[in-house]
């Protein structure tokens, strides 16, 4: 709740500030009600709350990142390059932040593959499209995602998280830790602070151009959902702006453009919650016919 | 008849005024004096309670430990086995107690093993079933003898070659297959069936308490707890084995400790240990203590009468919740070793460490969990499958300096050291040695818990909506 009484504030600033808005207009571009209370939106919120009863049952039944960094903690101890606690003498101070550092990038980096395969990847895509069928961008926005895919997104959290936790604890021994503020990292801390959520928003905070090499703003973020074609495969990272930038789906933003959120082939029900959910399935299964047909089996194409 | 008043006032008594106390919330009845129930005794005792034997036996438990650490490396060691053998197996008399030995702050009563109990020995109270977890597959008994000889030739108890700590092996085993065995598969076990020393006759011809008084008497004695344990915490108990805590001893007030009644051994020590360290999450010692408690209370409100088919199943209740209890400090205590060794291998490893004296402690953290591990090996439950594992993942002796280590014995007795393994290797082992002892005893104390740094980590991290998509 912080974060979004934060990100506000933000807005504001920028509006009043750096667009020269009246206090009137910055109202009603922050609180527009046409936004919150969109078809798109409404779905948004239905989404949000079927979802977390979903994820009651099912993160119970997901492995966890303490079971993956067990696992690689203990395939550490079969090689002998690096023995346990080899860097055990380090200075903490350094250990600790670099854990910190680490495990922020790490994470970022492996949330921007993820999220560019989604896109890339038809049976990927098939549920990521949910998320873009958004037309209107709130910040329950980020909550608007077909179960699969936060299934997906919890097991590369787990598979990350494992990772770094037990090289370093490996490497370190009991000196690693994290620096929190408020309980999480504090790099994740200064992402939230810097208006995270307003990446789904119709508010266009937008960098310098160099700045936006680094970080992605959430202009930036606005032109990953923007139907336009020559944004087609923007911006794919989450805080950090230089694996498009290494991986050449960079787009710097352009806040006098006038952008278009959803989906190109949207059409009226687009915003059907029965769809949501099953069309990914029943879309899989079509191609998968198709595919099937075109590699010419015929004998399962037939079945 | 006055006679039979008093008796039938103090049973109620003694059991009354604990119930009440214990609907008080506390829990200060010490373990004795009972009353005597037997009918046909017509002696002056007016204490059934005696197990006087097996504190004699925890004694000469921490006296041959003393021994196994005083070898010159060659010269005395005949007459070192000998003194050894003296305290294991010997029923001589006026024997010395060489531990605990009295210090300027806890004076202690008795001096010999007379004053407690003569005629004791370790020997016929010991495990002897087939110990897997030693080289040459002998049975318990021979493991302990095999022990005593390689000790008597080692330098001050330490074979640096094999990595053995002899004073470890020999009292942590002991604890458990002299200990744990006779309490959980003995005292605790058959001895509480309805046609084996019944409520009903005397322990022995002329002996003033029952069969069964003296039975669970014998099955707390091999425990270790100090009488008055319900009135102590477990840092007091601690403090109490450690000889740094007389106040909490001292429980009649009379400036020296009664190792009989006031003092508190080995088994009870751990238990101690564990509840007042790690997680501090368990209540072991208590959970033993108030069972015994319970059980004692039991067969006295039953006034020397045969035990129902529903009491001794109480009986066996309350024998069951010792055992269970018992077994887990044991794994806790296996536990605690493995990541005691983890560390020492990650010391040994620091530049500019010293690794004569890192290795001196790694030996002796081995020897511990060794003996713990061989402990657990010795009750009443079969650990089949899972011993074998630990056996196997713990090894015959640690991975030494030149990561060789014990393989089997030569035709001589002595070690052979065949076999070699990384230190990354090892310690991989020692971590899967604490998953079995989570995984099969659910231990909850968990000191020196090696993928704890993991967990802490991670849920640390778990603050973090990193399920968050994009």
């Amino acid at each position: 709740m912080g974060y979004v009484l934060l990100s506000v504030c933000i807005a504001y600033l920028w509006l009043l500030f750096i667009r020269n808005m009246s206090l009137k207009d910055a109202n009603s571009k922050v609180f527009n009600r046409k936004i919150f209370f969109s078809k798109s939106a409404k779905v948004d919120y239905k989404i949000f709350i079927i979802n977390r009863l979903f994820s009651l049952f099912i993160s119970p039944l997901l492995i966890t990142q303490i079971a993956i960094a067990t696992l690689i903690f203990y395939i550490l101890h079969r090689q002998d390059i690096v023995h346990s606690g080899q860097f055990s003498d380090a200075n903490e101070i350094f250990v600790i932040a670099f854990f910190s550092v680490s495990m922020f990038i790490f994470d970022d980096f492996t949330k921007y593959f993820l999220h560019r395969w989604m896109h890339r990847l038809p049976v990927l895509w098939a549920f990521h499209k949910v998320h873009h069928s958004a037309e209107t961008m709130t910040p329950i926005t980020v909550y608007r995602v077909h179960p699969a895919e936060g299934i997906l997104y919890g097991l590369r959290s787990a598979v990350t998280q494992g990772f770094v936790i037990s090289t370093f604890v490996f490497a370190f021994g009991n000196i690693v830790d994290l620096y929190t503020i408020v309980g999480v990292n504090v790099l994740v801390f200064c992402f939230h602070v810097a208006g995270s959520n307003l990446r789904h928003s119709h508010i266009n905070i937008s960098y310098w151009r160099w700045v936006e090499h680094i970080f992605i703003s959430p202009a930036q973020h606005q032109v990953h959902h923007s139907i336009a074609e020559e944004h087609y495969d923007k911006n794919f990272g989450a805080a950090l702006a230089i694996w498009d930038w290494l991986f050449c789906s960079l787009h710097v933003s352009d806040i006098e453009q006038e952008l278009k959120y959803g989906l190109v082939d949207s059409s009226e029900t687009s915003q059907n919650l029965g769809n949501m959910y099953f069309n990914p399935f029943r879309e899989i299964y079509t191609k998968s016919i198709k595919f099937i047909q075109s590699t010419n089996i015929y004998w399962l194409a037939k079945k | 008849m006055i006679n039979y008043i008093l008796k039938c006032s103090t049973i109620i008594g003694s059991i009354v005024l604990p119930i009440s106390s214990v609907q008080a919330g506390g829990h200060t009845q010490p373990y004795g004096p009972f009353p005597v129930t037997l009918e046909a005794y017509s002696g002056d005792a007016d204490n059934s309670v005696s197990y006087s034997g097996q504190i004699a036996r925890h004694i000469l438990h921490d006296s041959l430990k003393v021994l196994a650490g005083q070898g010159d490396g060659g010269e005395n060691s005949q007459s070192l086995k000998l003194e050894m053998l003296s305290y294991f197996s010997g029923s001589d008399k006026n024997k010395k107690i060489l531990a605990p030995l009295p210090t300027e702050a806890f004076l202690i009563k008795q001096t010999t093993l007379d004053e407690i109990s003569s005629g004791k020995n370790i020997e016929g109270k010991f495990y002897n079933g087939v110990m897997l977890a030693w080289p040459g597959a002998m049975k318990g008994r021979e493991v302990a003898l095999h022990m005593i000889e390689q000790a008597s030739q080692a330098k001050k108890g330490f074979d640096a070659d094999n990595g053995y700590d002899w004073p470890q092996l020999i009292s942590k085993f002991t604890m458990g297959a002299m200990a744990y065995n006779q309490a959980v598969d003995n005292y605790l076990d058959e001895k509480l069936s309805a046609d084996t020393l019944p409520n009903d006759k005397p322990y022995k011809e002329g002996k003033h308490y029952t069969g069964k008084e003296h039975v669970w008497d014998e099955g707390f004695g091999y425990f270790g707890a100090a009488a008055h344990t319900l009135t102590l915490t477990a840092d007091q108990a601690y403090g109490i084995a450690k000889r740094k805590d007389a106040a909490a001893a001292d429980f009649n007030g009379d400036g020296v400790i009664d190792l009989k009644s006031e003092m508190v051994f080995g088994p009870a020590y751990y238990a101690a240990a564990f509840d007042r360290s790690g997680s501090k999450s368990t209540n072991y010692l208590n959970t033993i203590m108030q069972a015994y408690m319970d059980g004692r209370m039991l067969i006295t409100a039953a006034n020397g009468a045969i035990l129902t088919n529903e009491q001794r199943s109480s009986l066996k209740g309350y024998a069951s919740i010792i055992e269970s209890n018992w077994e887990l400090v044991l794994a806790e205590a296996t536990f605690k070793y493995a990541g005691s060794v983890y560390k020492d291998i990650v010391k040994m490893s620091e530049e500019g460490a010293d690794k004569d004296k890192i290795y001196r402690a790694y030996v002796k953290h081995w020897g511990e969990l060794k003996g713990f591990s061989m402990a657990l090996q010795s009750g009443r439950n079969n650990l089949g499958e899972v011993a074998a594992k630990m056996n196997e993942l713990i090894l015959f002796g640690p991975v030494t300096l030149d990561n060789s280590y014990v393989t089997g014995l030569t035709s001589d007795g002595g070690f052979d050291r065949k076999s070699r393994m990384t230190w990354n290797d090892y310690q991989l082992n020692l971590l899967k040695v604490q998953q079995m002892m989570v995984d099969k005893f659910s231990v909850s104390s968990r000191v020196n818990d090696q993928l704890a740094d993991l967990g802490a980590l991670a849920e640390k991290l778990s603050a973090e909506s990193n399920a968050e998509t994009d």
